[in-house]
């Protein structure tokens, strides 16, 4: 069963203690869905998230009013912080698939009881990055032209356009992320519906368990139709993340116009991911209490799939800088020594530091062993991305071919309330995730369980 | 005499429901089902043998069709609904229909999985009959339930109790139709 990342464990740290039983388990875990009220952190954590989420409603409604000149977009930088945080948000929110989809492929038991905090984050995250490029629209009513249906109007979208491709793959992304997360989370609602106690909430959960029974015959379709999905996630998201590169390198303007951003999207896509999924593992496990079941194991796993996401965003860091100085074209030289060394330098250099440099400290076991370092690299990866992917986006427009039309970006502060209230949407829906839905994948952690008495 | 769904009875080991579901299928029995917490190693091959095609088969025609539809929509509209000269590109410019392809075609396979997951199942079915059962309220849980259903030919009542008590059941019960 476990193929990697279990040679030099310590003993102490296996994937589920061995006082955890089936019976513990589902106990446990359904009883933080069940409970009447929720603690008291869940009611802080979630009425801060909220109010932050008024933020964005303040902003969008300025926006909707006022028009994106409340932004500090403007000619020519036109991308702004709002595109930047597009990619960063739907970055986070593939890390998530992949945690899930790919390393359920790899059989790796880790997965079994991060999964469903991966794909909470993933439904959460998703959203905030749909959000972005509808109010980057300066018509958002019309943001439906983009869907491929026959118009009144006789209008069409441009399906050759990289934007297209975009729009498409991010509405396939959100739908096909809830049936796999449904398909998933069906047995385990059945767990809760039979342990529910009061009459509302066996109804409720009744309902969402569409009456599953855990028959042999629908464990098999189950388990048949969830292999062939992971299979099909795990690609796609590659797909997904890709496609936003391509958004980029399909424009001429120097420094996006490469064929490397696709990987280069998508590695810092496996890192930030795994790093927002390290820090709400660590706290919902000290949250809820769950210490037994994400255990040690499960942080070094994580960390070193982030190590591993660093290095690979090292690579692409390095052909960044390469392509540019070594090509002949003057135009992409400049904006490259425009980024390092001029207005967005410390940006620039603050963002390598974050990402490639500090994760080196996950070499160490010590490290990977200390939740509180962790939580902190995993806040420096997460900040470090949200920056490159800024200096990415405003840096190229800043520097373009023509010395008459250079010019830098100041965001505003809307451009702040953006992304504050973009995090609060996201929080709250993880809250609401945390609140209704169970955050462990108990029918996976159950044959973890069965394996390790079986040894 | 009320009729019956069937006789359930409740194991504690995955071991011990497997012995009794190859101990049922030996004596000849064919309508019976298992309910476990989670997918016991083994079971489905006792239960439901045989080679399970439907639903990998569903989802790769899905993924045929969904590529076709894909592609379809892009051609009929870029070629001949909406054609847009672009530097006397052609109207059929496949390499650019490729991503809408590609993920129309990922959209459809997992709706038909997800969907074709329900249905082989006969989901969403809100109540069932083994529901009444007192002892299927933890086979979503920690324990390992079997029920010989009364719609089998071998099917009696007061034999199906006595094999169940053999093969070391910890609670067997009648359950209603």
């Amino acid at each position: 069963m476990a193929t990697t990342l279990t040679n030099e464990l310590p003993a102490g740290a296996p994937v589920v203690r061995p006082d955890v039983t089936l019976t513990t388990l589902s106990e446990d875990v359904s009883s933080r869905v069940l409970m009447r009220s929720a603690p008291l952190w869940w009611w802080i954590g979630f009425g801060l998230s909220f109010a932050l989420l008024m933020v964005l409603i303040v902003q969008m409604a300025v926006l909707f009013i006022v028009g994106i000149g409340v932004w500090g977009v403007e000619i020519p930088v036109a991308w702004g912080l709002a595109i930047a945080e597009y990619v960063w948000w739907i970055a986070l929110a593939s890390g998530g698939t992949i945690v899930s989809a790919l390393f359920f492929l790899t059989r790796s038991p880790w997965r079994s009881a991060t999964n469903r905090i991966a794909e909470s984050m993933l439904l959460s995250a998703a959203p905030c990055a749909g959000l972005m490029p509808i109010m980057h629209l300066g018509r958002p009513g019309f943001f439906y032209w983009l869907f491929p249906y026959s118009t009144v109007m006789g209008v069409w979208p441009q399906m050759r356009s990289p934007l297209w491709w975009d729009f498409i793959c991010l509405l396939c992304y959100i739908l096909m992320s809830i049936m796999y997360y449904y398909a998933g989370i069906l047995p385990d609602l059945a767990t809760v519906r039979d342990l529910a106690t009061t009459k509302p909430k066996k109804i409720f959960y009744g309902i969402l368990a569409l009456g599953w029974r855990g028959s042999v015959a629908e464990w098999q379709n189950q388990r048949i139709v969830y292999a062939i999905m992971s299979a099909i996630m795990a690609p796609m998201v590659i797909s997904v993340h890709s496609v936003v590169g391509l958004d980029y390198a399909a424009g001429l303007t120097p420094g996006w116009h490469d064929t490397q951003f696709p990987p280069y999207f998508f590695f810092g896509a496996v890192t930030s991911g795994t790093a927002v999924i390290v820090m709400l593992t660590i706290l919902v496990r000290w949250g809820y209490g769950l210490q037994s079941v994400l255990t040690e194991y499960h942080f070094n796993a994580m960390a070193k799939v982030m190590l591993v996401g660093s290095l690979m965003l090292a690579y692409a860091y390095v052909w960044e800088a390469f392509g540019p100085l070594y090509s002949s074209d003057v135009a992409e030289r400049t904006e490259f020594l425009h980024r390092a060394f001029g207005f967005t330098a410390p940006l620039f250099w603050s963002e390598k530091i974050l990402t490639v440099i500090v994760p080196q400290l996950l070499w160490l076991p010590v490290v990977r062993g200390n939740q509180v370092l962790l939580f902190l690299i995993s806040g420096g990866i997460i900040v470090g991305m949200w920056q490159e992917r800024v200096v990415f986006t405003t840096a190229s427009l800043e520097h373009n071919y023509m010395p008459s039309y250079w010019g830098n970006y100041f965001p505003t502060l809307w451009d702040w309330a953006t992304l504050a209230g973009t995090i609060g949407l996201f929080l709250t829906l993880f809250f609401l995730f945390l609140r209704f839905a169970p955050i462990i994948s108990l029918a996976e952690v159950r044959e973890i369980i069965e394996d390790e008495k079986a040894k | 005499m009320k009729k019956l769904f069937g006789v359930v009875a409740e194991f504690a080991t995955p071991d011990a429901v497997r012995n009794a579901a190859e101990d049922l299928r030996r004596s000849g029995f064919r309508a019976f089902e298992a309910y476990t917490p989670y997918p016991v190693e083994g079971l489905d091959r006792i239960i439901h043998p045989g080679a399970k095609l439907l639903l990998p088969l569903l989802m790769f025609s899905a993924a045929v069709l969904g590529a076709c539809w894909g592609y379809w929509i892009q051609f009929w509209d870029e070629a001949l609904n909406y054609p847009i000269n672009v530097g006397g590109r052609p109207y059929n410019s496949w390499p650019a229909f490729m991503v809408g392809t590609f993920e129309f075609m990922l959209l459809v396979t997992i709706a038909a999985g997800f969907i074709g997951m329900l249905a082989a199942s006969g989901l969403p079915r809100l109540y069932h009959p083994i529901f009444e059962a007192g002892a299927f309220e933890r086979a979503s849980r920690d324990r390992f339930v079997i029920c010989i259903e009364a719609t089998d030919p071998r099917f009696d009542a007061a034999s199906v109790r006595a094999l169940f008590e053999r093969l070391g059941a910890e609670r067997i019960e009648e359950v209603p139709a």
